[in-house]
C-alpha cells in the first residue's frame, strides 16, 4: 500500500551534484524541499578515509561506488538490429550512486566549453558550408551561448575553488593559459597544480612544435581556499587515488566539501537516503506534475506530493526518469520522430604511449586526477577542417591521473596479453612510460539512442534503460587524425618508441572509456528536436526540470562537468527568478 | 634545553649562553664521517636531542632516531630560511653546509627509532586517548580534518620522504609544533596543509592527538 506523505514545494530526485547545489539555493530562497537519495549516505570522515579508500580492489575492480548493477544495470547493443544485454560489470562508464552521486569519484578536471560548442549547427554550416556534415548527424545548438552562461561558469568554479591558469580574461590573451578558451570574465579561484614530471615532457615537445600547452584546470585544490558558501577545502597531496575513490583530504570538490555542510543545516532541507524513485506522477491531463512515488529501503511504497519536481540524477538515469513516467515523446529512430533518448553522445577517447629507457624515471604515481599539461591545438574547431571530412577535435594531454598497481601497467604494442613476457614488459615500462590522453568530442547520430528495454528489469520491477551505440563515422575520422598529432608530440619527447592507439569501432562496454554519457533529455529551442527548453524545462510538463549532461544535444572535446555546473545555476536563476514567482512555461512552445 | 621555539623550558638568559657557546662548538667542528656514521659534528645535535638521538621528550625536545632523513634534512634547510622560525635551531643550521646537512640527517635517520615514551596508555586519560586515536585514524568531520595517518603512515610510523613519524615522538614536541602551525611560526610544508589541519584543532584536541601518538611505538619497516 502507498502512503502519502504531506506535499512539499520541491521534490529533487537524486542529492548529487546537481541536486545538492539547486536544492540549496531552493531551500535558502524558502522553499521545503525533500532530496531523494537511492544510495547511502556519507561523508569525508570516516567514509572516505585512508587506509580503506585506497583498496583498488574494491573500487577500481569491483567498482564499489558505483550504480549498483545487481538491482539497476543498463542493457547494451551496438545497432539496432541487435538484442541488448544487461551490462553486469560497469567497465566503459561509471555511474556513482549515493550521496553526493558520480561527482563523489571525480577527478577534478573543470573545463568550460567553448563558445563555438553551443551553436555547433549554426557555426559549423557558417565556416564549412551546408553541405559539410554528415546527413545522418543530428548535431544541434543547444538554445543557450555561452556568453549567457559565463557568469555561471564562474560561479560554479569559484564553489569548487578550481586550480587554473586563465588564458583569456575579458578577450586578452594571458601567456600560460589556453589562448583558445573563450572569454572568462577573471582569474581561476586558486593556482594551477604543480606540474608533473610527464607534464613537463610534454610542455617541452608541445612547445617546440608551436602549440599551446597550459595546466588543466583542477578541482583538486593547489591551496587552502574557502569557497563563497563559506566552506573550507584542504590541499591535494598527489596520492593518486581521484577518479573511481573519494578524497580523504577535503582537497577535492565534491558536494560533501562544497555544498552539503551548508544544504544539511537548512531546516527546509530534508534528505532521505535509500529511496529509489519509481516514477514522477502527472496529472489526468499529463500536462503537470504532482509529486513522485519511490520504494525506500525496507521495501515501503511512498507517494511525495510536490509542487515543483527536478530531475538531477546522473545523466541516463534521467532519461529513464522521463520514460518511465511518460514525460515527452519517445525517440524512435526509424522516423527520426520523438525527442526523448534522442541524441545520446560520448566521449571518443585514444591514447599515445610514449616508451623510454629505463634511465628516463617517470612516477606516474605522483600524480592527482587533473594535475596534467594539455593543449587545445587540436580541440574543438580550433583548426580548420576543410578537407577533413569530420567536424570536432580532442584536447591531447598527458593527463594521467595515476599509477595504481593493479590497473596502470602500459606496454608497447606486441607485448603478450598475460604470461611470463607480459610481467617482464609491465616491470620494464611501469616506470618509463609516458602517456597522452586524446579527449574527443562526440556527435550525435540518428542510430545512438536511449531508450526502455523491452524485455529486462530492475529489482523494483521496472524496465531496464536500453543503450544503443556505436562510434559515428566522423568520431573515428577524428581519432585517427587526432591521434597522429599525439604521435607527433610523442616523438617530439625523445621517446624510444611511439604508440598511438586511435578510437576504433566498435564501441565495447567491457574497457573503461570516461563516464562522459551525454544527450537523451536534450535542450534546444524546438520541441520536435529537445526535451527541455534553454531553461532545462521540460516541453511537455512545465513544473518539471531536467538537470543534467542529458541536456547536452552532443558532447564537445572536454569533460563535461564545468559546463554542467554552469547549467545548473543558469537554471537555478531561471527558477527563482522567474518559474518560481510565476510557475508556467519559461518558453513557448 | 626546549628545542621548540614557542615553549622553552629554559629562560631566555641561559638559552642565549648555550647559544653562543654552541656556535664556538660548531666553529670549531669539521665534518669528515661518512652518512651512517657518527658525524663529528653531531656533538652539537647531542646536547639536546641525546647521544643516541633520543630527544628530551619532557622538554619537547624531538626524537631523531630514525627519522625520515629528507624530512630531517628540508628542517634543517628551514630553519635557515626561516619558513620554520625556531632561533635556537636557526642557529645551528646557519652554520651548515649543503653536505653537512645531508650528512646529519642520513646519520639520525640510520639510528633505530626509540620505543615509547614516559607518557603511556595507562597513564592518559582514556577519553583523552580515544579521541587522539579517532584523530589519528580518521580525522573529525564537524572540524573538517583528516585522519592523521592519511599522509603520517600507518599508527604515525611515517611517509618517507616528507610525512615524519608521529608515533613515539615527544608529545611536547607534538604539541608545540601543531601550535607553530597555527600560529604561522612555522610554514614550511608545501600546500600548506598543516597548517590548515592545525588551525582547525582545539587546544583539547592537539593535546589529545600529541599524547596519541607519543604513546606508540614506532613501526618497523
Amino acid at each position: 500500500m502507498t502512503q502519502r506523505l504531506k506535499e512539499v514545494d520541491v521534490v529533487v530526485i537524486g542529492v548529487g551534484m546537481v541536486g545538492s547545489i539547486v536544492a540549496k539555493e531552493l531551500a535558502a530562497a524558502g522553499y521545503k524541499v525533500v532530496g531523494l537519495e537511492r544510495g547511502q549516505a556519507r561523508f569525508t570522515v570516516p567514509e572516505f578515509q585512508s587506509p580503506a579508500i585506497h583498496d583498488e580492489l574494491r573500487f577500481d575492480i569491483r567498482k564499489a561506488l558505483m550504480q549498483d548493477n545487481t538491482r539497476e544495470p543498463v542493457t547494451f547493443r551496438n545497432h539496432g538490429s541487435e538484442t541488448a544485454l544487461p551490462v553486469r560489470r560497469w567497465e566503459s562508464f561509471l555511474p556513482g550512486t549515493g550521496l553526493g552521486g558520480s561527482m563523489v569519484h571525480w577527478n577534478g578536471q573543470t573545463y568550460r566549453f567553448q563558445a563555438n560548442d553551443f551553436q555547433l549547427a549554426t557555426r559549423t554550416r557558417e565556416r564549412y558550408g551546408r553541405n559539410f556534415l554528415d546527413p545522418d548527424l543530428t548535431i544541434q545548438d543547444w538554445g543557450v551561448t555561452y556568453q549567457e552562461l559565463e557568469p555561471y561558469y564562474d560561479r560554479f568554479e569559484y564553489l569548487l575553488g578550481t586550480s587554473g591558469k586563465a588564458g583569456n580574461i575579458k578577450g586578452k590573451i594571458h601567456p600560460g593559459g589556453d589562448p583558445h578558451e573563450s572569454p572568462r570574465s577573471r582569474e581561476y579561484p586558486t593556482p594551477p597544480m604543480k606540474e608533473h614530471f610527464q607534464g613537463a615532457m610534454f610542455r617541452k615537445a608541445a612547445t617546440n612544435l608551436g602549440y599551446h600547452p597550459f595546466p588543466q584546470p583542477s578541482s583538486n585544490l593547489s591551496q587552502p581556499y574557502t569557497n563563497p558558501e563559506g566552506i573550507k577545502l584542504n590541499t591535494c597531496v598527489f596520492c593518486g587515488f581521484c577518479e573511481r575513490y573519494a578524497c580523504e583530504h577535503f582537497a577535492k570538490a565534491v558536494p560533501q566539501t562544497i555544498i552539503l555542510p551548508v544544504l544539511l543545516a537548512n531546516p527546509n532541507f530534508e534528505l532521505r537516503t535509500g529511496c529509489q524513485v519509481q516514477r514522477i506522477n502527472l496529472d489526468s491531463a499529463k500536462k503537470q506534475a504532482t509529486g513522485v512515488t519511490y520504494i525506500d529501503a525496507a521495501g515501503r511504497e511512498f507517494e511525495q506530493p510536490a509542487s515543483l519536481v527536478i530531475t538531477s540524477s546522473f545523466a541516463i538515469n534521467n532519461v529513464r526518469m522521463l520514460l518511465l513516467s511518460g514525460i515527452g515523446k519517445p525517440y524512435d529512430p526509424a522516423s527520426g520522430k520523438g525527442v526523448v533518448g534522442r541524441n545520446y553522445a560520448y566521449q571518443t577517447m585514444s591514447t599515445v604511449a610514449s616508451f623510454f629507457d629505463e634511465d628516463v624515471i617517470i612516477n606516474p604515481f605522483m600524480a592527482s586526477g587533473a594535475s596534467g599539461t594539455l593543449i587545445n591545438d587540436f580541440a574543438g574547431d580550433n583548426f580548420d577542417h576543410s578537407g577533413l571530412g569530420f567536424i570536432g577535435g580532442a584536447f591531447i594531454g598527458a593527463v594521467n591521473t595515476n599509477g595504481r598497481p593493479i590497473q596502470y601497467h602500459p606496454v608497447p604494442p606486441g607485448t603478450p596479453a598475460w604470461g611470463k613476457g607480459w610481467k617482464q614488459a609491465v616491470v620494464k615500462h611501469y616506470n618509463h612510460t609516458v602517456m597522452f590522453s586524446l579527449h574527443g568530442s562526440s556527435v550525435s547520430q540518428r542510430q545512438n539512442y536511449l531508450d526502455l528495454d523491452p524485455t529486462y528489469r530492475d529489482a523494483w520491477g521496472q524496465p531496464l534503460l536500453r543503450m544503443t551505440f556505436d562510434f559515428p563515422q566522423n568520431d573515428l575520422k577524428m581519432a585517427e587524425y587526432v591521434t597522429s598529432k599525439g604521435v607527433e608530440i610523442g616523438k617530439a619527447t625523445g621517446a624510444k618508441q611511439v604508440a598511438g592507439s586511435p578510437r576504433r569501432a566498435p564501441y565495447t562496454v567491457t574497457q573503461y572509456q570516461t563516464t562522459h554519457n551525454t544527450g537523451g533529455t536534450v535542450m534546444g529551442s524546438d520541441p520536435s528536436t529537445s526535451v527541455v527548453n534553454r531553461y532545462l524545462q521540460s516541453w511537455d510538463v512545465p513544473n518539471v526540470f531536467v538537470i543534467g549532461a542529458s541536456a547536452y544535444p552532443q558532447n564537445a572535446s572536454w569533460n563535461p562537468t564545468g559546463t554542467l555546473g554552469a547549467l545548473t545555476y543558469w537554471t537555478i536563476d531561471a527558477l527563482k527568478n522567474k518559474y518560481l514567482k510565476n510557475p508556467s512555461a519559461l518558453v513557448s512552445a | 634545553m626546549s628545542t621548540d621555539v614557542d615553549h622553552c623550558a629554559v629562560h631566555t638568559a641561559s638559552l642565549l649562553l648555550l647559544i653562543v657557546s654552541l656556535q664556538v662548538i660548531a666553529a670549531n667542528c669539521s665534518v669528515a664521517a661518512e652518512a651512517g656514521t657518527r658525524a663529528a659534528n653531531t656533538a652539537l645535535c647531542e646536547s639536546c636531542h641525546g647521544a643516541n638521538g633520543e630527544g628530551d621528550p619532557e622538554a619537547g625536545v624531538p626524537v631523531l632516531a630514525g627519522q625520515s632523513a629528507d624530512y630531517l634534512e628540508k628542517q634543517l634547510r628551514d630553519y635557515e630560511n626561516g619558513t620554520r622560525d625556531n632561533p635556537i635551531m636557526r642557529n645551528f643550521a646557519k652554520g651548515l653546509s649543503d653536505s653537512e646537512r645531508a650528512q646529519l640527517s642520513r646519520y639520525y635517520a640510520s639510528l633505530p627509532a626509540p620505543g615509547p615514551h614516559a607518557v603511556q596508555v595507562a597513564a592518559v586519560d582514556q577519553r583523552q586517548w580515544a579521541r587522539g586515536q579517532q584523530l589519528a585514524h580518521q580525522g573529525a568531520e564537524a572540524e573538517r580534518v583528516q585522519g592523521c595517518n592519511n599522509c603520517h603512515g600507518p599508527d604515525g610510523s611515517g611517509l618517507p620522504h616528507s610525512a615524519p613519524y608521529l608515533a613515539g615522538q615527544s608529545a611536547k614536541y607534538l604539541a608545540n609544533a601543531l601550535k607553530s602551525w597555527q600560529q604561522g611560526t612555522r610554514k614550511n610544508d608545501s600546500g600548506q596543509l598543516m597548517v590548515s589541519v592545525a588551525k582547525q584543532l582545539s587546544a583539547d584536541d592537539i593535546a589529545a592527538v600529541s599524547d596519541y601518538f607519543s604513546s606508540l611505538k614506532v613501526a618497523k619497516n
